[in-house]
């Protein structure tokens, strides 16, 4: 059976203001909303430096408001198995590596819930 | 000279408690909030919006018009617009980031340049940063709470400190709003078997805004309701 595609949130650009998060994360409130309704799978893609704080707040914000909304929307969605899953970017990350992760977490009988890390710099430091 | 401390979503709740927590440890509380409780407090009040940009100006200005250093900023304020994502509407939305998150964030850009040295900011996130069904604003609003924390303890250190709590079922009035029969099959999920007092968050608060080594961390005060 081939997966659904899923929905997918780029949040990993470096956010400048409140203004810019706020309209990031309505943005992804909508297309996770969207998916939700057709029990399409959703991937947030997001700057691991950003789940740490370290390029400032408003980036920060972005980041742990969608891990926090990509849990609660796993909970919601786990009963019809569509998995909800973040993707951790680091600037060495190259396109083809987090787009073929992107497309594992959207398999059904995959993690849900969950955060991939695919640059190191998160090691030995804490998650949110 | 006198410790000022601001608390925001101060007239009742866990805001009530954490201000009144605080003027035991000799603070004069500033309580913000956006209702007519504070009134029967005694904390110096200001009553407004804090989604209004003039709001958190105004907050800024009381301090600085007060006789005192501000030592301690407690970002309370919160409201909970709860609905499936499916069913969520964006008017829901909006309004929880703009409370939870947005006025967080621009309270704490404003006022942290008035923090003493060896001050602290204290934010309230919400156990429901972890995933909490029906809850999507809410939790992504608190998770970014969480994200805000994070960025600004970096941000400050080593000047002011800045961690979070999370807590989980409180005895609040916006808890015992739960229908009882709902209410109780919460708290039996709870392996303490009960819901917590505001005054347990409150001490932990003041915990928080003593000198002390720790910045960054959040403290999820559930009872182990995220473990079980």
């Amino acid at each position: 059976m081939t997966p659904t595609p899923p929905a997918v949130v780029d949040a990993s650009r470096r956010v400048a203001d409140w203004e810019e998060a706020k309209t990031l994360l309505m943005m992804a409130f909508s297309v996770s909303q969207d998916a939700a309704r057709k029990d399409t799978p959703i991937v947030y893609i997001i700057h691991g430096d950003d789940l740490l704080g370290r390029r400032g707040a408003p980036s920060a914000m972005v980041a742990t408001g969608l891990l926090s909304a990509a849990r609660t929307a796993a909970l919601e969605l786990a009963g019809r198995r569509v998995p909800v899953n973040v993707v951790a970017v680091g600037d060495e990350t190259e396109l083809e590596v987090r787009d073929r992760w992107v497309l594992r977490l959207a398999e059904p009988d995959g993690p849900t819930g969950e955060v991939i890390r695919l640059d190191p710099g998160h090691i030995g430091k804490a998650l949110p | 000279m006198t410790r000022l401390a601001v608390v925001t979503g101060a007239a009742r709740g866990i805001g009530r408690a954490i201000g009144e927590r605080l003027q035991v440890d000799g603070y004069t509380v500033v309580g913000v909030d956006i209702g007519d409780g504070l009134a029967e407090t005694s904390f110096d009040p200001v009553q407004l919006d804090l989604t209004d940009p003039t709001g958190v100006a105004t907050v800024a200005n009381t301090v600085r018009d007060l006789d005192g250093d501000l030592a301690a900023l407690v970002n309370n304020a919160g409201i909970t617009r709860d609905a499936r994502l499916v069913n969520l509407t964006e008017s829901a939305m909006e309004a929880v980031l703009d409370v939870n998150l947005g006025a967080a964030y621009h309270l704490s850009a404003a006022l942290a340049p008035l923090l003493v040295e060896g001050g602290a900011i204290v934010n309230l996130a919400s156990r429901a940063y972890l995933g909490n069904f029906g809850q999507f604003n809410y939790s992504m609003s608190k998770g970014g709470v969480v994200g805000l924390t994070r960025a600004m303890a970096l941000d400050l250190a080593p000047a002011v400190r800045v961690n979070a709590i999370a807590p989980g079922l409180i005895a609040t009035e916006m808890s015992m709003a739960i229908p009882d029969d709902i209410r109780q099959a919460m708290v039996e999920k709870i392996p303490l078997g009960r819901m917590g007092e505001p005054i347990e968050i409150a001490d932990l608060v003041a915990y928080l805004l003593q000198p002390g080594y720790i910045t960054g961390h959040v403290f999820v005060v559930g009872g182990g309701r995220s473990l079980a």
